[in-house]
């Protein structure tokens, strides 16, 4: 088993002081900026990755993997604490979690979700550290039509499934395509959109996008229509007997399981990520509930936190198995997350395994330790998020705008940078106001040129013949993959709304 | 900051009409009320500037020189499949529009769902920002800082001006001390700071 030896080796290398103690500040930071309301796990890597730039890359992985997965569990705290619900990938948690707190059961809601995110996120590791080493092998035969096919793929899913509007989703996409070609052409070192600046030759950085996007833009939005009065945290009761009963263990366990079960597959796949899983979750757990159980559905009911929490957790591994085999983002954060490979000449797709494993294996066994920290750290820590939750708000959105700022005058110390920031930012401002989602332009602007590389290089090597892109059988079964996903999306969309 | 226990004071952002402020928030969870019809004029705007961006696209990927080495697919093509896709989805946004189909805004904690847009916020923050960035090689990373977090907390609505204005220096100066001094971030310390050696970045 040489995987599991480099697991261990990945191991030997986290379990260095240093490196535990970046991994400590990862899952802590990551958990207080998933707490505070509003910043969703992309924006919190947006964020957080100028802390990253002068770290080596290792540690900067190590962090960054905290991150990620202290992002999630921070997600949930809030959803069922905060009277309001948060972001959409624990908006189901907010459902069931909230009304558990309000009926003076959140410590119960909070110990399921954390205790649920652990054993989910655990087993949802284990099963990302035996495939990717078997994905990786595999996508090495993958030729250019491939990947053009699974790009193409992660386009349709990101762009169009995920939004509630189809061409909203589609503009979007489109314009990060477009600012994704701003710059010289790589193939030919033509000069493209650069409208003559010189500062555009090198294309625009994606992390100005990203931070003006989810940071500033989101900023402006609250901003603009900011819920004043006092900010309503549910109280919830002390002591760690409150946790969880006998009782509610074995309620749990069985969602637990089946949300690891879910949330792992559907992460892998570019179906719309940690979304789509956790509601799969409570749209099952609700359906075998039985029926003294279902009518507790939608008034507090712990299976409907414990299964979509896990669902979640493992989901968010399952993307990680996309991402560092084939180096495709299937969602925004893991988008962001490409990015900081980047800024560190790290470009993840098949190759990463053999090129990287040191560093590959140090995430993966970082992974396992971050999420022993973060259930260890959670809930004897949770009266400090809740008053983490409890920041003003006029303060918490001013410091959103200063850590972006920050973040993207600190890519190359140019003032411009910041002034392309507040541009950004303005656009992302309607782009909220109006229901154009935003993560589709990320995306965009990440794979676009990626894509657009692959498609010709797919018909150099054709000499233009188009059926080539679809010559392989993988190829043609991505094609025929969009169709069902297409067809799926559509009818999961009915229901979510059916059952809204 | 705030006392524990004690819930922080109601913030009010200037200019915004209190009498608007909306239900308590235990009623957030239900669906939101059908979007209001002075809001259609932006969404029309945008939809609007997405197909012109797309045409403007379409236009000038026909000016990208192609050289002559490249047997397929050029510079250009890509670029034009891109400004179709920008036109397509920008002229069906506009028919939506027109038929009163407006966009679904995603909620959020911190949003109030029943306030009008204080557009005033926006034009102060957007002005702060851009002080703020003209400042930073004037006077120093620090205090552009503490310009910007100040500004857009006070506009935002904390009160008084002045610990928000003495928050935001702190906040420069740790940022500056961390990022700029321990992490060795290049951030300028500006001429006040400048000989202080754990400032330098």
């Amino acid at each position: 088993m040489d995987n599991f030896s480099a697991l261990l080796d990945g191991f030997s290398t986290v379990l260095h002081p240093t490196y535990l103690l970046w991994a400590l500040f990862g899952v802590f930071i990551g958990t207080a900026v998933g707490v505070l309301p509003g910043i969703g796990p992309a924006m919190t890597i947006a964020l957080l990755l100028p802390l990253t730039y002068s770290l080596e890359p290792t540690a900067a992985i190590i962090v960054f993997a905290g991150i990620y997965y202290g992002g999630m569990y921070g997600g949930s705290t809030t959803s069922i604490l905060l009277n309001t619900p948060g972001e959409s990938a624990s908006i189901v948690t907010a459902i069931e979690g909230n009304k558990m707190a309000r009926a003076g059961r959140g410590a119960a809601a909070l110990a399921t979700a954390a205790i649920g995110s652990f054993v989910a996120g655990t087993l949802a590791t284990v099963a990302l550290t035996f495939l990717a080493p078997v994905i990786a092998r595999w996508a090495v035969q993958l030729g250019e039509p491939d990947y053009f096919a699974l790009m193409v793929v992660a386009f349709i899913t990101v762009g169009a499934l995920l939004g509630s509007s189809v061409p909203r989703g589609l503009a979007a996409l489109s314009l990060g395509l477009f600012l994704g070609l701003v710059g010289t052409d790589t193939l030919t070192g033509q000069q493209r959109f650069t409208f003559g600046v010189p500062n555009l030759a090198d294309g625009i950085d994606v992390v100005i996008v990203a931070v003006g996007l989810f940071a500033v833009g989101e900023a402006l939005y609250v901003g603009s229509r900011m819920r004043h009065g006092p900010i309503k945290v549910i109280p919830i009761e002390k002591g760690w007997r409150s946790w969880m009963k006998p009782d509610d263990w074995r309620r749990s366990w069985k969602p637990w399981l089946r949300g690891a079960a879910i949330g792992f597959p559907v992460g892998t796949i570019p179906a719309g990520g940690a979304d789509v899983a956790t509601f799969l979750s409570y749209a099952s757990e609700r359906r075998l509930a039985g029926k003294e159980r279902r009518k507790q559905f939608g008034k507090g009911a712990i299976e409907g936190v414990a299964g979509p929490e896990a669902a979640n957790n493992a989901a968010s591994a399952g993307v990680l198995v996309p991402l560092l085999t084939l180096g495709l983002p299937t969602t925004a954060t893991a988008a962001i997350i490409i990015v900081a490979f980047q800024s560190y000449g790290i470009q993840p797709g098949p190759l990463l395994l053999q090129n990287e494993s040191t560093l590959v294996w140090a995430l993966i066994a970082s992974l396992y330790i971050g999420n022993v920290m973060l259930v260890v750290l959670n809930l004897p820590l949770v009266g400090m998020w809740v008053r983490v939750l409890r920041i003003p708000r006029h303060y918490l959105y001013a410091g959103i705008i200063l850590f972006g700022a920050l973040g993207s005058y600190a890519l190359n110390f140019s003032p411009v940078d910041v002034l392309l920031l507040v541009l950004i930012g303005l656009a992302g401002f309607f782009m909220r106001r109006y229901g154009y989602p935003v993560a589709p332009l990320v995306v965009g602007m990440i794979l676009g040129p990626m894509a657009e590389d692959r498609l010709r290089r797919s018909l150099a090597i054709s000499q233009g013949d188009l059926s080539y892109l679809v010559s392989s059988p993988f190829a043609a079964s991505a094609y025929v993959a969009i169709v069902v996903l297409l067809a799926l999306g559509i009818w999961l969309k009915r229901r979510e709304r059916a059952q809204a | 900051m705030t006392p524990d226990g004690a819930a922080p004071e109601a913030p009010i952002a200037p200019g915004a009409p209190t009498d608007e402020a909306g239900p308590p928030p235990s009623d957030a969870l239900e669906p939101r009320a059908a979007q209001k019809p002075r809001r259609r004029w932006g969404e029309l705007v945008l939809a609007l500037a997405t197909t012109a961006l797309g045409t403007y696209v379409l236009v000038a990927a026909g000016s990208i020189t192609v050289p002559g080495s490249t047997n397929t697919l050029g510079p250009r093509a890509f670029p034009y499949l891109v400004g179709g896709m920008l036109v397509v989805a920008g002229v069906v946004l506009v028919v939506l529009v027109l038929s009163g189909r407006g966009g679904e805004e995603e909620g959020g904690e911190d949003v109030d769902p029943n306030v009008r847009t204080d557009w005033l916020t926006v034009v102060l923050i957007v002005a702060i920002l851009v002080v703020h960035v003209f400042a930073i090689n004037v006077i120093g990373w620090p205090f552009a800082a503490a310009i910007l977090f100040a500004g857009a907390a006070v506009v935002l609505g904390a009160r008084p001006w002045w610990r928000a204005a003495v928050a935001g220096l702190v906040l420069g100066l740790i940022i500056q001390v961390i990022f700029g001094g321990l992490l060795g971030l290049s951030l300028p310390a500006g001429p006040l700071l400048e000989g202080v050696p754990f400032l330098r970045g």
